[in-house]
């Protein structure tokens, strides 16, 4: 294993600030013996809810299942479509084939997010909802896709996965649909130690439903009222989550201070990542766009900096995706991101000096190149 | 936000003097675990961890499986399997009715038609009725080897090879359960198995795993359980997320030095409650196999009156269960698949008599004496 100066991310140094906190409560679970659907989930989705600003949030086994939970709640099945993004990681389109509806991809624009022109066309009478992906903790253009399908009887499925914190015209994102997903995943803004998810929703029926599949189907101990699932979100991993959440804002506001700095000194030499008007985004990505993105990677971790991208292989070209018949040139914009982007570090524990290092190498590389 | 279904199998009841549920004690080490926790943290490897690796490695030795797939529960154990044969609409699946919830949701998640089988005096799968009910649509037989007692496998596995269906074990019961010899989760094309709290190896939430002889199967659910990547960037299949977390893997390798323990332990008090009830009118023990090695994740039996002595041993402070009283085909969920009241005679006979007493490895001897004391003394003004 490489010993970046800068690495990619830091997962030790972010759970090692709340480790006495962990350690703590992960001992009073031990004791009370209570593992599954207790009372620390239960806080923790209070909290969750308040915090979203949403009447429910329930907590499951990952952010992937909580995405296929909504659907099949919403009885999204096969014959039904279900539109979302091609830029976005797989789940967002898997989730959607294992309700047995097919994916509809929608091209993004300069902001990462499903563009709202083109997502019009695309509506057919089979289309069952639209899942606009918050790419990066970036807000897609909500307002604009509320307004489209108003009246249509679509379904807005938020796919928040990334987007823990943001706004949108000073609502949090994942109270703007039926009903959101988030991820809880170790990297994410909000990670546990462990597969973790959470979904919100305003409505008492989606929450009701949900609240039954997660967990077989059950109203009680000795009926099952539908064949459900097993997705639940450990009590540990609850409680790891609540002693984040209350963080989250500082953390959000550090990265944001790092993206700050990234912008400012890079402006000239890259394409920044771009935002609707309106949207507050929390950067659980900072993703730069240069035609020079494999050669300044590759000098970037030579010189100790790691770097990712996301994703170097958009969906629709994908091999699980064949049978969907897309091509090359199906979705451009997408396509040039894939090739384009380039994902730099951030993260809150990434020092001053890190993020110094990550801006003066960025600029010695231009300096090379042109 | 009250509304939120706690299982009432997780409380901690204080009136019970012999309790269900043993977690609280059984972790009085657990600053072993947490130990090896912090080391997670600092590897920061959640994620299909090196923990993961060691407990698949040791799982499939223990089991005698030449693999072992860590999964997010048994629940999607079962699931992925079916995945894993293709599993299309339509098809159907033949399984017991006198099982966990979570057979059949597996089984209609995948996409399958749940084909229900009468149960026999061991309350296990008939495997004389198997053959019955084999249709050109039979995709998959999932046996359960209910309570820890394994079913009946060389008939099974001659009815599986004739017709060329597959066997998925649903040995959400049975880890180091024996038939002739053999530890089940060894006999279908994959075993699946649950580490949920309350089961004989349980970690700190929901976990699973899948064995398997299979090379091909093995490659496939390693793909489907990790969103069908083949790396970080490629998806060969659209696949699933159902991992077992690294940490819960960190207490599943602590367990491992002690299954065999938590089993003898379980086995001991089985037999002891065995002789001391075997006595009793009104009470009938299942007839015991010398060919079997049962675990008892659950200990059964049949009781006349059984709803009245639940009560009564509930009154006199011992937790006594009952592992299902409404067998899968009477389910609200499974109005669909038109069964009725009588379909399966057996089934209902046992759902409708079915008691459960702990066994698990903190009963004292003197919590047997008292159960067996009880039951006796209830069946004494029953019958007088």
């Amino acid at each position: 294993m490489i010993n970046f100066k800068v690495p990619f991310v830091n997962l030790s140094a972010a759970f090692r600030n709340d480790a006495q906190a962990i350690s703590i409560t992960v001992d009073e679970i031990g004791n009370s013996g209570h593992y599954i659907l207790g009372a620390k989930v239960k806080k923790f989705e209070e909290e969750f809810a308040a915090y979203i600003g949403t009447k429910y949030a329930l907590g499951v086994a990952n952010g992937s299942d909580a995405l296929f939970l909504i659907m099949k709640a919403l009885g999204i099945g096969p014959g039904d479509e279900v539109i979302t993004q091609p830029n976005s990681f797989i789940a967002s389109a898997w989730t959607i084939v294992a309700t047995g509806a097919t994916p509809v991809f929608c091209e993004v624009d300069e902001t990462l997010g499903l563009d709202p022109e083109q997502l019009l066309k695309l509506i057919t009478p089979r289309t069952k909802a639209v899942m606009p992906v918050h790419l990066t903790g970036n807000p897609a253009k909500i307002d604009e896709i509320e307004a489209l399908l108003s009246g249509t009887g679509i379904e807005i499925i938020e796919d928040a996965a990334q987007a823990v914190g943001a706004k949108f015209k000073g609502k949090r994102i994942g109270s703007f649909g039926i009903a959101a997903m988030f991820s809880l995943h170790p990297l994410k803004n909000l990670g546990v130690l462990g597969d973790g998810g959470v979904i919100t929703t305003n409505s008492d029926e989606m929450y009701d439903k949900i609240r039954k599949l997660r967990n077989h189907g059950l109203i009680d101990r000795d009926h099952c009222e539908i064949w459900g699932y097993n997705s639940r979100l450990d009590e540990l991993q609850a409680a790891v989550a609540s002693i984040r959440l209350h963080k989250l804002d500082e953390s959000t506001s550090n990265v944001r201070k790092i993206a700050e700095k990234y912008s400012s000194e890079l402006s000239n030499l890259v394409t920044l990542p771009k935002s609707y008007l309106g949207a507050e985004p929390v950067f659980h990505n900072f993703i730069i766009h240069t035609k020079n993105r494999d050669a300044l990677q590759s000098y970037l971790y030579q010189v100790g900096i790691e770097t990712k991208v996301h994703y170097p292989v958009p969906i629709h070209l994908q091999e699980c995706a064949e049978p969907l018949g897309y091509k090359v040139g199906s979705f451009p914009i997408s396509e040039y991101q894939s090739t384009n982007s380039l994902s730099l570090p951030i993260y809150p524990e990434l020092t001053d000096e890190q993020v110094g290092t990550v801006i003066t190498e960025i600029k010695n590389f231009f300096k090379k190149d042109l | 936000m009250s509304k939120n279904f706690l299982p009432s199998q997780y409380e901690n009841d204080e009136k019970f003097s012999v309790q269900h549920n043993y977690l609280s004690q059984q972790f009085s080490d657990k600053d072993l675990i947490l130990e090896k926790i912090k080391e997670v943290v600092t590897r920061g490897d959640f994620t299909l961890g090196r923990e993961v690796d060691k407990f698949e490695e040791a799982f499939a030795r223990l089991v005698g499986a030449k693999h072992a797939i860590g999964v997010g529960s048994g629940t999607d154990a079962i699931f992925l399997s079916l995945r894993a044969l293709d599993l299309q609409p339509g098809d159907e699946v033949i399984t017991t009715s006198f099982t966990f919830y979570a057979t059949i949701g597996a089984i209609v998640t995948a996409g399958g038609t749940p084909v229900f089988c009468d149960i026999g005096d061991d309350f296990n799968i008939s495997v004389a009725g198997i053959k019955d009910l084999i249709t050109e649509k039979t995709k998959a037989i999932v046996p359960v080897h209910w309570s820890g007692r394994p079913c009946e496998m060389n008939e099974m596995i001659e009815i599986s090879e004739e017709f060329g269906i597959p066997i998925i074990e649903d040995a959400c019961h049975s880890i180091l359960a024996e038939y002739h010899g053999k530890k089940t989760g060894t006999f279908g094309i994959t075993g699946c198995f649950s580490f949920h709290p309350l089961k004989n190896l349980n970690v700190w939430g929901d976990g699973g795993i899948i064995t398997t002889n299979s090379d091909e199967i093995n490659s496939k659910i390693r793909l489907l359980r990790n969103h069908g990547l083949v790396d970080r960037d490629h998806c060969e299949v659209f696949g699933y997320n159902s991992r077992l977390d690294t940490i819960q893997a960190v207490v599943a390798n602590h367990l491992l030095g002690k299954i065999e323990a938590i089993t003898n332990a379980r086995i001991t008090h089985a037999n002891y409650l065995d002789k001391g009830l075997s006595d009793i009118s009104g009470i009938e023990i299942p007839q015991r196999d010398a060919e079997l090695k049962e675990v008892f994740h659950i200990y059964s039996f049949m009781a006349e009156n059984r709803d009245a002595l639940w009560e009564f041993l509930r009154e006199n402070g011992i937790d006594a269960k009952i592992h299902y009283p409404i067998p899968m085909h009477l389910q609200p969920a499974a109005h669909y698949l038109n069964y009725k009241k009588g379909d399966f005679p057996i089934t209902e006979r046992i759902a409708n008599q079915t008691m459960s007493l702990p066994v698990h490895e903190f009963v004292q001897l003197r919590d047997l004496d008292f159960m067996i004391l009880k039951v006796k003394e209830f069946y004494s003004h029953d019958q007088f």
